[in-house]
């Protein structure tokens, strides 16, 4: 029995989103999340989303922050914005991708999942997150 | 009739110049590290998307990432690192930059 395809690249560039009812839910969810990380700064996620470049030289260099800051709204808007959406082009497939990392990311950062010992330790609840997210990933990666 | 000053150069400021030279040739290394969560593939695509590199080259520097925890996948001026260091950041990998020897 074949696996069903999350994800599939067409011959136009496309790429069609076959997510469940489920998976829409999910994804809707992460986008959003990340989203609000980004606007509260006291989101769990929030300082996982902005990590310094080099900490002795980002203190000098606000621009640098304010500029991966919006760059970092513009992904995560444009995934929430997409996130029914059944084909998606380019631009918003890599929107996709970037705001799903940076959620897989916020999440490893918020629960101290760094390192193969810690994530094998985590709750179930999170591995399970953690395994969904990884799941889209890799799915979405294979078309890109 | 005025006459003309010549140009003092003590050595003080002659050391001092050839100081700067030195460090700004040296170059800005960008680096990534390794994380327990981030799917390879994911990486590869990231690295493709942001660089350019040929999926061979994407594949060996994650490769490089994941057995040895970091690896340097761009060097050259301090302006470009932190761009590239940024787009990686904005996709989510750890990434961080350091000047090189």
């Amino acid at each position: 029995m074949g696996v069903a395809r999350l994800f599939v690249r067409r011959r136009d560039g496309r790429v069609e989103v076959r997510l469940n009812d489920g998976g829409r839910s999910f994804v809707h969810d992460v986008f959003a999340q990340v989203v609000a990380a980004e606007r509260d700064p006291d989101h769990e996620w929030h300082t996982s989303l902005a990590p310094p470049i080099d900490p002795a030289v980002d203190q000098d260099d606000p621009v640098a922050t304010l500029r991966r800051q919006s760059e970092m709204n513009t992904n995560a808007e444009l995934a929430l914005v997409t996130s029914g959406e059944q084909f998606l082009n380019a631009a918003e497939a890599w929107a996709w991708l970037s705001t799903l990392q940076v959620a897989l990311r916020s999440v490893a950062v918020s629960h101290g999942l760094l390192s193969d010992e810690r994530l094998a330790q985590s709750d179930a609840a999170t591995l399970e997150y953690v395994r969904t997210l990884q799941q889209l990933l890799f799915a979405l990666a294979e078309c890109l | 009739m005025p006459s003309v000053q010549p140009l003092r150069t003590t050595s003080e400021e002659t050391e001092v110049v050839t100081s700067e030279t030195v460090a700004t040739r040296r170059p800005w290394n960008v680096v990534v590290w390794n994380d327990p969560v981030t799917p390879m593939s994911v990486v590869v695509v990231i690295f493709r998307k942001v660089f350019g590199y040929s999926n061979n080259k994407c594949t060996q520097l994650m490769l490089t990432v994941h057995h040895e925890g970091r690896a340097i996948v761009w060097s050259g001026a301090r302006e470009r690192a932190e761009s590239y260091c940024v787009k990686l950041q904005v996709a989510g990998l750890s990434t961080t930059i350091e000047q090189g020897d």
